[in-house]
């Protein structure tokens, strides 16, 4: 059945701030395993979109479904137990516990064990080890003890991503995970994210168009909160109107 | 600090407590049982303060609700030891059950909704006087009896608050090392993450509340057997507003800390008030220099000169 229903699908989403059309009937559906990024210049909604799918915001109107079933009504968390896993753009990590406490959370936030308290957190060895694990696909292991706070702007970013991948995600939204990375701090990212097991579906916000194109099956083009075009990434390239919006008139 | 150092100094500090009242006077004795009475219920205080990082201050409320249901039960029904201290406690957390509804607010709105809160359960106690004894409380509180054994004095009395808190401090050690205490410190941090973590924060601050109102009950059982009676002031914004000074003082977030701030809190105030009739102002004064000086509390603060003194050392 999950094979023929899409991972996300979204209809006729719309988010209004005072008036203002941030995301304007939106309409979209990723396949299960596909690897979707939406692009669009500055202020096209895909934020905005972003936080509409994950639950962080109420849409003004429209649905979102999770491999067929509506969420649309659903609080954040319960969408969160369903499948749906998310990075932030600003580095949203526990900056004063450690890092192992941080993957710890990350891991216990989808388990009823969360409630346990009755046994300090090192009692629960297999939530442990996963964390190290987890810290440890991220490069991440050597400063598990350190409070997150010590991280560099780099570092903030990978824990960011695990943080995400531990939360037992069927569907990953990841926003702007590169952003304000260098190159090679850039690369190291994005080979992980294209290293993901093709079991999680991946949307991404992405600004950088190598990164973009080079991950991506499918690209959607924000623009003015509507989708403006749905491609292949050679399609989107081709695309003079794309060209236009999104590099500006030339 | 090492672990060894550390066991050798709760070793040392379990000895005092068990021969204080061998040593000192009745006086010391009754002091050093309010400081371990008012220390329990700024620690209820703290669970919220300083892991979940909500500011309640009506936490009086639970304090007075358990002390006064214990106190009319046991004087006006006679209801024995064994049952009107259990309901005193089931009282207090009842109401927290029902006070808690204030993690629907977070900030500045939480600590108002509990100052009203607050007022609300002293205006009861204050202004219900066929029930609550208005002004006067309610007097001639027993020593606690539970079937053939009974408190016989202030000292014994002292051993089992000792004893109590004692378990507590230990119950309370487990809570906040567990999962729980951690998802609290998580909510504290970053409640948006432990949302999109799947972590539902409004019930979980919600348990924690309870929790911590079941906590400041016990202590308010344990404050009416020891003063004998109980009125309107246990329940007045002054006690709440305490009880959250002692945990900053101390140290928030750890447990010895709002025993410190208690011990500093009550041992100044008799102290000073005996040479100095504004001892409130002289409270406020200490209040603010440890919020300039030791934002962390004395806890931190002697936390931040061993690290100095262990640089020198070093250096």
């Amino acid at each position: 059945m999950s094979a023929v229903l899409p991972a996300i699908e979204v209809g006729d989403l719309t988010k209004e701030f005072d008036g203002l059309r941030a995301v304007d009937r939106v309409s979209l559906a990723v396949a299960a395993g596909e690897r979707r990024v939406l692009i669009g210049p500055n202020g096209a909604g895909k934020t905005t979109l972003f936080h509409c799918i994950t639950g962080t915001l109420r849409p003004s109107a429209g649905r979102v479904a999770l491999f067929g079933q509506d969420v649309t009504r659903l609080p954040e968390h319960r969408r969160t137990a369903l499948g749906m896993g998310r990075t932030f753009q600003i580095s949203n990590v526990f900056a004063e516990l450690s890092l192992l406490e941080n993957l710890v959370l990350a891991i216990l936030g989808t388990d009823r064990r969360k409630w346990a308290p009755h046994a300090p957190v090192g009692a629960f060895e297999a939530v442990c080890r996963r964390a190290r694990e987890g810290l440890g696909a991220v490069g991440l292991a050597h400063r598990a003890e350190q409070a997150a706070r010590l991280l560099s702007y780099g570092e903030r970013r990978q824990l960011e991503l695990a943080l995400a991948l531990n939360s037992n995600p069927r569907v990953l939204f990841l926003d702007e995970p590169c952003a304000g990375l260098s190159p090679s701090e850039r690369q190291r990212i994005s080979r992980m994210i294209g290293a993901l097991p093709r079991a999680i579906t991946v949307v991404m916000i992405e600004h950088d168009m190598d990164v973009a194109l080079g991950l991506a099956d499918r690209v959607t083009v924000l623009h003015r909160g509507r989708v403006i075009l749905e491609g292949t990434p050679a399609e989107v390239q081709a695309n003079p109107e794309v060209r236009d919006v999104y590099f500006g008139h030339v | 600090m090492p672990r060894a150092g550390r066991i050798a100094l709760a070793l040392t500090a379990l000895t005092a407590a068990v021969l204080l009242p061998q040593v000192a006077g009745p006086f010391w004795t009754g002091l050093v049982t309010q400081m371990y009475i008012f220390g329990l219920l700024a620690l209820s205080v703290d669970l919220l303060l300083g892991h979940a990082g909500l500011f309640s201050l009506c936490h009086a409320s639970f304090f007075a609700m358990a002390a006064y249901t214990t106190a009319i039960l046991q004087v006006r029904y006679a209801v024995p030891t064994a049952l009107a201290a259990p309901a005193g406690v089931l009282a207090g957390t009842l109401l927290a059950l029902v006070l808690g509804l204030a993690v629907r607010t977070r900030g500045v709105y939480f600590i108002l909704i509990t100052i009203a809160f607050g007022y609300v359960v002293w205006g009861v106690a204050h202004r219900w006087s066929s029930f609550t004894g208005g002004d006067n409380g309610v007097t001639n509180v027993p020593f606690p009896a539970v079937g053939a054994w009974r408190v016989e004095s202030h000292t014994e009395y002292y051993y089992l608050v000792l004893a109590v808190v004692l378990l507590c401090a230990l119950g309370y050690r487990i809570l906040v090392a567990s999962p729980f205490g951690l998802a609290l410190r998580g909510i504290k941090a970053s409640e948006t993450r432990m949302r999109s973590l799947g972590f539902a924060c409004g019930l979980h601050l919600y348990a924690a509340f309870v929790v911590s109102g079941a906590l400041a009950s016990l202590a308010g059982v344990l404050y009416v057997y020891y003063n004998r009676f109980v009125n309107p002031v246990a329940a007045s914004f002054p006690v709440s507003v305490e009880a959250a000074l002692m945990a900053i003082i101390g140290g928030t977030g750890t447990i010895v800390g709002p025993f410190i701030g208690s011990w500093i809190m009550l041992g100044l105030r008799n102290w000073v008030s005996s040479f100095f009739a504004l001892y409130a102002s002289v409270m406020g004064l200490v209040f603010i220099a440890v919020v300039l000086w030791a934002p962390d509390g004395l806890v931190g603060l002697a936390g931040r000169l061993r690290a100095r003194a262990q640089k020198a050392g070093a250096g």
